[in-house]
């Protein structure tokens, strides 16, 4: 495809200037610090920090874990839980990838809950469960449905109220403990990516450099000012409602996974 | 691409064992055979484990530490990076379940030389006298067999072999000061502050916390990268691996890395002999002892004496009493998050740098017993991402924008007391781990008083949010730590260790970790930790050969020991108020 047969195959799926009502452009970085480069100050880092950061943007791993036609399914999804359609081709964030790698390598966070599936096991159920819904609310593949219908039966699993049609799979693996298991997944791999850094303006790695700038939010001479612009979700997304979306947990509230303190 | 004058900073190619950014293992390490019996062997060398270790090798005892994971070379395993400091904590599987299922791991769980005090955001406030009273006081949990003032001693110790910085003028609690300066303002402790300060709170600011804001010998100053719970590579915060265990080296003690131990054995006349362990190709040692300390924290000690059953002991050794792997404590820590207009950029500084404790203890006029802190935290992307998943709901493009916004988002931690429970425990699963170990299963849930406690918590921490100048706050249900499980206690019906740690059951069997806590306060457990393995140890080089070759329970506290603090820290430079 050329660029702007790409650009209008997938205009649907770019986020809107609300000034024009027209798509934006995808872009090598977006977010609000236009120019902020974490990359650009690996020689500041320590030796070993900047081989894990290079490793990671450069080594990206085979597919091991899944077969071949549960990866088709689970990039697509992965596609909707951290879409990246703004993002031009070279700035892509390989996520899928690292999801089969932890798989294939066991890695586990150090806990599972009792009622659920080891991981591995849990991401195969819920592919099934997303494609036994596919099948019974559309009669067709996942793969096939429309970029919005993909969208909305997702949004029927973060809403713990999943369209029906794999009622034997979410009885032997609670619905909200999936979601969270990918969305972790998929957030774990795309913030750790230093392309992330730059759209969100996080410093990255800093030593043995330091911050010198720790007060009111100041830049470090390195970093740069924040320069915000409006941008409009997707008309093919339902994914970003203008209040917290938490109706699915107010029963039983997952409980925070990272340390903090 | 810019560079550093000099050029870029360059991989360590020396064979030093680096230990910070200045430190270095200078000494070699003695080796002893597993045939030959060691005084003591201690089993995890993390927070307790290394100041023990650290107390006895001083005081000329044979020791060995055992510990699961690997002797962390700061400079060439560890990394200024989220996603990429995963080794640092306890990934082996354990099961978790109850009502408010724990979450393990990088929550609260530490692996290799340093344990949790590797990954600890290090605040170290200590307990109030009334954490050691709560029952006499309020009827609810029960009552330490020690007080604030015998422990004391220890804290006034531990404070500067850390050391901790602080405000010289603490209020809180036993009111003291701090010897090292507190620790410039983040962007979070600012909004602490302010919001405190608009609403007529009293806070601290730049500590207590276990990080250097002036050079100590081969220690530098913090940088203020933020990275804290990733391990410090700069060698500013404390930890174990670098505070005590290279004097424990030094004097003869030997850390044996990537040793899993799987059980210890009972001998004659119920008396332990030693521990079984996996070594790193997981071949299987016996290392002998004439005494075992245990301090693998509130799940891996119970889960160990668990496996360790035997005739005369089928429940676990140690647990005659069948309170072992009960009164399993977290500690409240429900994320309040706050947007802000402006930016905040809560990466920079340490994640731990002011605190209120002005809402510690009980209140009568509140409808619950105990109370809870409010401390700042700083979690870096990935921990941010994971709580707006929680707290907001979001994915797609809903997450994208609250990430881009990143940067005006600041983060307060509730540290809520939650009461000990006995439903709460440790139980050994069927399912089985890479050496073929049991594996442990968690039950958590929370009780009325919890329950009344958090709400008022986070409404409490919201309302200074607002204060601080917050638009929109949102909240992560969370818990923080982990204590209890293994009990300290007078009575051997109804807690598994008495007042020094040594088990009820076996007179040369001691544990000394966050599981003996019988309470937990509304502190960060850590200093209590270290302060109660320095009173242990001083009461063992007390008791000296009694251990080893008698069932004699003296139960005299022993005289302080500063000497046996490492080199340089005792009595230097500390206010003392009262």
């Amino acid at each position: 495809m050329l660029p702007n047969e790409r650009f209008n195959a997938n205009r649907e799926r770019l986020p809107i200037d609300p000034r024009t009502d027209l798509p934006l452009k995808p872009r090598a970085q977006p977010g609000y610090y236009p120019g902020f480069s974490t990359l650009s100050q690996q020689s500041f880092w320590d030796a070993t920090t900047r081989e894990v950061v290079r490793k990671r943007v450069h080594e990206i791993p085979p597919f091991r874990f899944f077969k071949a036609e549960e990866s088709r399914l689970l990039q697509i999804i992965c596609e909707h839980i951290m879409p990246q359609d703004d993002r031009d081709a070279e700035h892509r964030i390989p996520i899928f990838p690292f999801i089969d790698e932890r798989l294939h390598a066991g890695r586990t966070p150090g806990y599972r809950f009792e009622n659920m599936p080891p991981d591995g096991e849990a991401y195969r159920l819920g592919l099934q469960a997303i494609a036994q819904i596919s099948q019974k609310a559309h009669g067709k593949n996942f793969i096939e449905l429309d970029w919005r219908k993909q969208d909305e039966l997702l949004k029927s699993i973060h809403d713990a109220e999943p369209l029906p049609g794999a009622e034997e799979i979410w009885s032997r693996m609670p619905v909200e403990r999936f979601w969270g298991l990918l969305v972790q997944d998929c957030v774990e791999m795309y913030y750790a990516h230093p392309f992330a850094w730059d759209e969100i303006g996080f410093g990255g790695p800093a030593y043995p450099r330091a911050y010198m700038r720790l007060e009111r939010g100041e830049p470090e001479p390195w970093e740069v000012e924040e320069k915000r612009y409006e941008w409009k979700a997707p008309p093919a997304c339902v994914s970003d409602p203008a209040e917290p979306d938490i109706a699915a947990h107010k029963e039983h509230p997952p409980a925070g996974q990272g340390g903090t303190h | 691409m810019k560079t550093p004058i000099g050029g870029e900073f360059e991989e360590a190619h020396d064979h030093e064992h680096h230990l910070g950014a200045m430190q270095r293992l200078d000494a070699p390490m003695r080796r002893f055979a597993d045939d030959d019996e060691v005084d003591y062997l201690v089993v995890g060398v993390g927070a307790a484990g290394g100041v023990l270790l650290q107390r006895l090798a001083r005081a000329g005892f044979r020791v060995v530490g055992l510990e699961a994971g690997p002797f962390w070379d700061t400079e060439k395993d560890w990394v200024s990076d989220e996603k990429g400091s995963h080794q640092l904590y306890w990934e082996d599987m354990r099961i978790t379940g109850g009502e408010n299922p724990l979450t393990f791991g990088a929550n609260n769980s530490g692996k290799g030389v340093g344990g949790g005090s590797v990954h600890w955001a290090a605040f170290t406030p200590r307990f109030h006298p009334s954490d050691f009273e709560v029952y006499t006081r309020d009827g609810v949990g029960v009552d330490w067999p020690i007080s604030y003032w015998d422990l004391k001693p220890y804290y006034e110790l531990l404070e500067l072999e850390m050391p901790v910085a602080g405000p010289a003028w603490y209020p809180w609690g036993d009111p003291h000061g701090y010897a090292y300066g507190p620790h410039p303002m983040g962007g979070v402790g600012d909004a602490l502050i302010r919001g405190c300060t608009k609403l007529g709170i009293g806070v601290s600011a730049g500590g207590p916390v276990a990080i250097l804001s002036g050079s100590r010998n081969d220690r530098p100053h913090c940088i203020y990268r933020g990275f804290c719970i990733q391990g410090c590579k700069v060698g500013a915060k404390a930890s174990t691996l670098i505070t005590h265990v290279p004097d424990a080296v030094r004097n003869g003690a030997e850390v044996r890395p990537r040793s899993m131990a799987s059980r210890i054995q009972l001998g004659k006349e119920n008396r332990v002999t030693g521990v079984s362990y996996f070594d790193r190709e997981g071949r299987e040692h016996f290392q002998k002892a004439k005494a075992v300390i245990v301090c693998g924290y509130a799940i891996e000690t119970p889960r160990l004496l668990m496996n360790s059953a035997c005739d005369e002991y089928p429940d676990g050794l140690a647990n005659s009493s069948g309170t072992l792997g009960r009164y399993l404590m977290a500690q409240a820590g429900t994320v309040v998050l706050g947007r802000f207009d402006e930016l905040v950029r809560m990466y920079k500084a340490p994640p731990a740098h002011a605190l209120t404790e002005e809402f510690y203890e009980t209140d009568p006029k509140r409808d619950f017993a105990r109370g809870f802190a409010i401390q700042t935290v700083g979690p870096l992307p990935i921990a941010f991402a994971k709580q707006m998943m929680v707290a907001r709901g979001s994915w797609g493009w809903g997450m994208r924008r609250v990430m881009m916004d990143y940067n005006h988002w600041c983060a307060f931690g509730v540290l809520g007391e939650i009461l000990p429970w006995p439903d709460n425990r440790v139980t050994l699963s069927d399912e089985r781990d890479q050496f073929g170990i049991r594996i442990p299963h968690i039950h958590f849930s929370l009780h009325e008083n919890d329950k009344k406690l958090i709400k008022f918590a986070q409404g409490k921490t919201e309302e200074v949010m607002h204060a601080a100048g917050a638009k929109e706050t949102l909240n992560e249900a969370r818990f923080a730590h982990l204590v209890g499980a293994a009990r300290m206690g007078k009575d051997p019906a109804t807690s598994v260790v008495d007042l020094f740690g040594r088990t009820h059951d076996i007179a040369n069997l001691f544990i000394c970790d966050g599981s003996i806590l019988p309470t937990q306060g509304s502190a960060n457990p850590g200093l209590t930790i270290q302060a109660l393995a320095a009173r242990t140890a001083d009461y063992l080089i007390s008791q000296g050969a009694t251990v080893f070759n008698s069932d004699k329970r003296d139960l005299t506290p022993p005289p302080v020991r500063p000497h046996l603090s490492p080199p340089g820290t005792h009595g230097k430079g500390v206010p003392r108020f009262g």
